[in-house]
């Protein structure tokens, strides 16, 4: 008798399970879930990851990469990333984390600090954009004291696709790095004092940005810096404070206060032979201008500029960022090549002849 | 003691540093108690070596394949001491024993168990140096947890400085989770769904494992990102998240060649082919005509919309998801299929099982041949897997299946045990005996031998129906067989002695995934997936769609 009833309630069943024959969720193998972030690391990873973008230019060429990270600054648009990636005109895209793609227009780049804006078209962004901005000075100060803990982010190694997250490092500052050290490293368009930290920091995260644990927006990531004289290379990164009146003309339009004061541009007399190109050349004499200081010094074509003071020059680039460091009228120690021969020689520096 | 003695002397101002010393004896003595599971793996004879890590007490060793290698062709060398090997028996194209160096400063012997070189894993057993040596052991933690800023710490041998065996400690937090990393050589040693950590990953560390700050295992480091000064760390470490390890664990304790599942297709991110609207996706751009997407339906330029009820949004998602799946998983593909006029069609769902990807390692195949590990291997993980068995075991009062007709029923714990099955037009009524039946509703023969089978293997490997004690009795002599992927997610493959195929599937925690046996009636190898209320046939192979459960 039980079994009959049971019968009956299997054809009542089957009705119902005849509807539901092609089931939907027949399984879920992977999801990508995660659960909520629970420490202070944690949370600020979560909290910064929707500002950071995944910069994409021309196709690289040798060791110039062309990817790097950008970091959104407005609601408008704007995304700060460095000029030392090959960026190109029209054909720059920048991916969003959520994984939309976006055709990027170019801004006019800051030089001295080797940084570009780049806008996309917010109305084309779903959801509206997550802006960070420099902490102040004196929180950037705070906050790059030795031994400081940070977390750096960006899109190492091109690792993170479309909508997947960027790289997050963790370390320490290691120091603030001077100019005369700068001088001993390689080309690096900042001319200011330089973060450094142990947190890696790889191509492509290059333009990614410096936080505390907290989130504060302290440094923004430079190409690694590669010493060719020791042949190490350490994680360095821009101040976000020096970034502040390139973004506040660019991004809120206030004009930039003046410069401080700068040297009045100097005068040798040297011409250099001096080419464009992607790598500055050394600093070959090609002439010499009569009645210069450096006729005076009887510097001839084709000697080799390798010293002024005590900073190297090892490019026509270099030579003219060291000679921006005094005012006419100083008197410098030129160290030169002739031949085999390393000679030296004091150059009174002038003014600019006029025209 | 020392912590909290410092603490208190410290003057009033300084009341982080409490915490911070707090914090550095909690992590101290979590290094301390994972170090004893971490060992340096190496060849009998010869250099080289990588590290591993014991996941269980009965000496179970996860590694690298790349740090076991290929099988050795020759004999193995003659034992000195005269103690024969493990892998003495073993002919040709057999793995030998390694030799494995445990912080306690011994050097045991280790047989290779199963090997995953999709997916660069290997599981070895140690050879205990007395009889009923409990090993110092870690657990396989949840990697799906893991958070981008989450500290973890790699252990392991890198460059294999500890002479000792005592594992390098190495601290950093997650860069990046879900990261796919392309194979070597013929799709060999692919990071489909790997952990990127800071923490610093060197030669040696291969196969050591990365911890949480529980001390769980969350991943096997095996690779390394390098910029341009060789094979050192960067700062980019990658390590096997144990979500996949464990999707392949039953393969390999059960002595398999585990083998990943592939599509067979090749998709693309970009534009929509054939000048549909400017829309980005997914879109299959290679597709073998005998592969399992191509005979399930999807064709070339379709649109793939979802994996397994996870929405597709670029190729190297996809790769992720298919690449930590096993061979034989079965799986759902959601898809557009691209008309012939252009265009698109309604969106299509077709259940697949992914076939075997060749990974053109020297080893192949699922047979008995395959096999690394002997008889007595596999009921050594049959039983070292019962530990975990923490779910609470409830037995179910009775076990139906229904799709349209077809039903089928077995009532265990109520007076009569029902078999109906809809063979053409009969219908099987099982007497309270259980020694004939009635065609329905009227009428009543013996048994048939083969109906007598069908019955006696369902009711021996349907651990629905089981009580605890059953458990406990029928699975006292079961082998590991292998793993099983039941509704998207790993079960274990339990071997039960006697005729018929009979299996048992049961999940990590002991509960009940599916059973399979070789079906006299259908002559065929029925296997049932069941999840909840989730129910699938598969009849040698070959899905049914729509089966539910009772109730």
């Amino acid at each position: 008798m039980r079994s009959s009833a049971a019968l009956a309630l299997l054809a009542a069943i089957l009705t119902a399970t005849a509807a539901l024959a092609q089931q939907k969720d027949f399984g879920k193998a992977y999801s990508f879930a995660e659960r909520a972030p629970q420490t202070r690391l944690e949370r600020t990873v979560d909290r910064l990851l929707p500002s950071l973008v995944k910069v994409h230019g021309a196709s690289g060429v040798a060791t110039i990469q062309a990817y790097a990270t950008g970091i959104v600054v407005s609601d408008r648009g704007h995304i700060l990333t460095l000029d030392q990636v090959m960026i190109q005109k029209d054909r720059t895209r920048v991916v969003l984390h959520d994984g939309s793609v976006h055709d990027a227009q170019l801004l006019p780049e800051d030089r001295q600090l080797g940084v570009r804006l780049l806008k996309i078209d917010p109305a084309a962004v779903t959801g509206g954009l997550t802006a960070l901005w420099p902490a102040p000075a004196a929180t950037v100060a705070a906050a790059t004291r030795p031994g400081r803990f940070v977390v750096s982010m960006g899109n190492a190694f091109r690792l993170a696709e479309f909508s997947e997250k960027v790289s997050a490092t963790f370390g320490v500052v290691v120091g603030r790095a001077n100019t005369a050290l700068r001088h001993r490293l390689s080309d690096v368009a900042f001319d200011g004092e330089l973060i450094l930290t142990d947190a890696c920091n790889n191509p492509g995260q290059y333009g990614g940005g410096l936080f505390t644990l907290d989130g504060d927006w302290i440094g923004l990531n430079m190409r690694l810096l590669d010493s060719k004289e020791t042949n190490t290379m350490i994680s360095a990164a821009i101040p976000a404070d020096e970034l502040l009146p390139y973004l506040d003309e660019f991004v809120h339009g206030k004009p930039r206060a003046a410069p401080p004061s700068a040297n009045a541009p100097v005068w040798t007399g040297i011409v250099l032979f001096d080419q464009a190109g992607q790598r500055s050349p050394p600093a070959y004499v090609e002439r010499v201008i009569a009645n210069s200081p450096a006729a005076q010094l009887a510097l001839r074509p084709d000697d080799l500029i390798v010293r002024i003071d005590e900073y190297p020059v090892r490019t026509c680039r270099e030579f003219r960022e060291v000679l921006q460091r005094f005012a006419p009228g100083s008197k410098v120690v030129v160290t030169y090549k002739r031949g085999t021969t390393v000679l030296q020689g004091e150059l009174e520096l002038a003014a600019e002849p006029r025209k | 003691m020392v912590a909290i003695a410092l603490a208190t002397a410290l003057p009033a101002q300084e009341p982080d540093l409490a915490a911070v010393l707090a914090a550095q004896a909690q992590r101290t003595a979590l290094v301390e108690r994972c170090a004893a599971a971490v060992c340096s793996v190496m060849p009998m004879s010869g250099a080289g070596g990588g590290s591993g890590v014991v996941f269980d007490p009965a000496g179970f060793v996860l590694t690298n394949y790349h740090v076991i290698g290929k099988p050795e062709l020759e004999a193995p060398p003659a034992v000195p001491d005269g103690v024969p090997p493990a892998d003495a028996a073993r002919g040709k194209d057999h793995y030998h024993d390694r030799k494995i160096g445990l912080p306690d400063g011994h050097l045991y012997r280790a047989e290779v168990l199963g090997i995953d070189p999709g997916s660069d894993l290997a599981v070895l057993r140690l050879v205990p140096r007395q009889p009923g040596q409990v090993f110092a052991h870690c657990e396989l933690g949840d990697s799906d947890r893991l958070l981008v800023g989450e500290q973890v710490f790699a252990m392991g041998n890198p460059f294999l400085l500890a002479t000792d065996f005592t594992p390098t400690v190495t601290f950093g937090i997650v860069s990046g989770t879900h990261r796919y990393q392309a194979g070597t050589g013929n799709r060999m040693l692919v990071y489909p769904d790997c952990i990127q950590v800071d923490a610093p990953v060197n030669p040696g560390n291969s196969g050591g494992p990365l911890f949480d700050t529980n001390g769980t295992i969350v991943g096997i480091n095996g690779r390394i990102a390098v910029g341009d000064r060789g094979r050192v760390n960067v700062g980019v470490g990658f390590a096997i998240s144990s979500k996949q390890i464990q999707n392949f664990l039953g393969d390999l304790l059960a002595g398999r060649h585990a083998e990943h599942g592939t599509l067979d297709l090749s998709a693309w991110f970009m534009n929509a082919p054939g000048g549909a609207a400017p829309q980005r996706g997914v879109f299959v751009q290679q597709l073998f005509r005998d592969s399992v997407a191509a005979t399930a339906g999807i064709g070339l330029g379709d649109e793939i919309l979802a994996f397994d009820g996870t929405e597709v949004r670029s190729a190297n998602q996809l790769a992720t998801l298919v690449g930590v799946l096993p061979a034989g998983a079965f799986v759902t593909v959601r898809y557009r299929p691209l008309q012939p006029a252009g265009g698109f069609g309604e969106p299509r769902e077709v259940l697949l099982a992914l076939s075997r990807l060749d990974t053109g390692s020297s080893r192949s195949g699922t047979g008995e041949s395959a096999r690394l590990a002997n008889g007595a291997n596999r009921r050594l993980a049959a039983k070292a897997l019962r530990r975990h068995w923490t779910a609470p075991w409830q037995p179910l009062a009775d076990c139906r299946a229904y799709r349209g007709e077809d039903r089928i029923v077995a009532i265990r714990r109520e007076a009569v045990l029902v078999l109906e099955q809809a063979f053409g037009e009969r219908r099987l009524l099982l007497d309270p005996a259980g020694e004939s039946f009635a065609l329905d509703p009227s009428g009543r023969r013996e048994l048939t031998a083969a109906e007598r089978t069908r019955l006696d293997r369902e009711q021996a490997c349907n651990a629905f129906l089981w009580t605890s004690a059953e458990r406990d009795q029928r699975l006292a002599e079961a082998e590991l067989w292998g793993g099983v992927h039941v509704f998207g997610r790993p079960a274990y493959r339990f071997r039960l002695p006697g005729d018929g195929a009979c299996e048992v599937w049961l999940r990590s925690d002991g509960t009940p995934a599916g059973f399979a046996y070789h079906e006299p009636l259908l002559d065929a190898h029925v296997a049932w997936h069941r999840d909840g209320d989730r129910l699938l046939r598969v009849v040698d192979g070959v899905p049914e769609l729509g089966w539910r459960t009772g109730r």
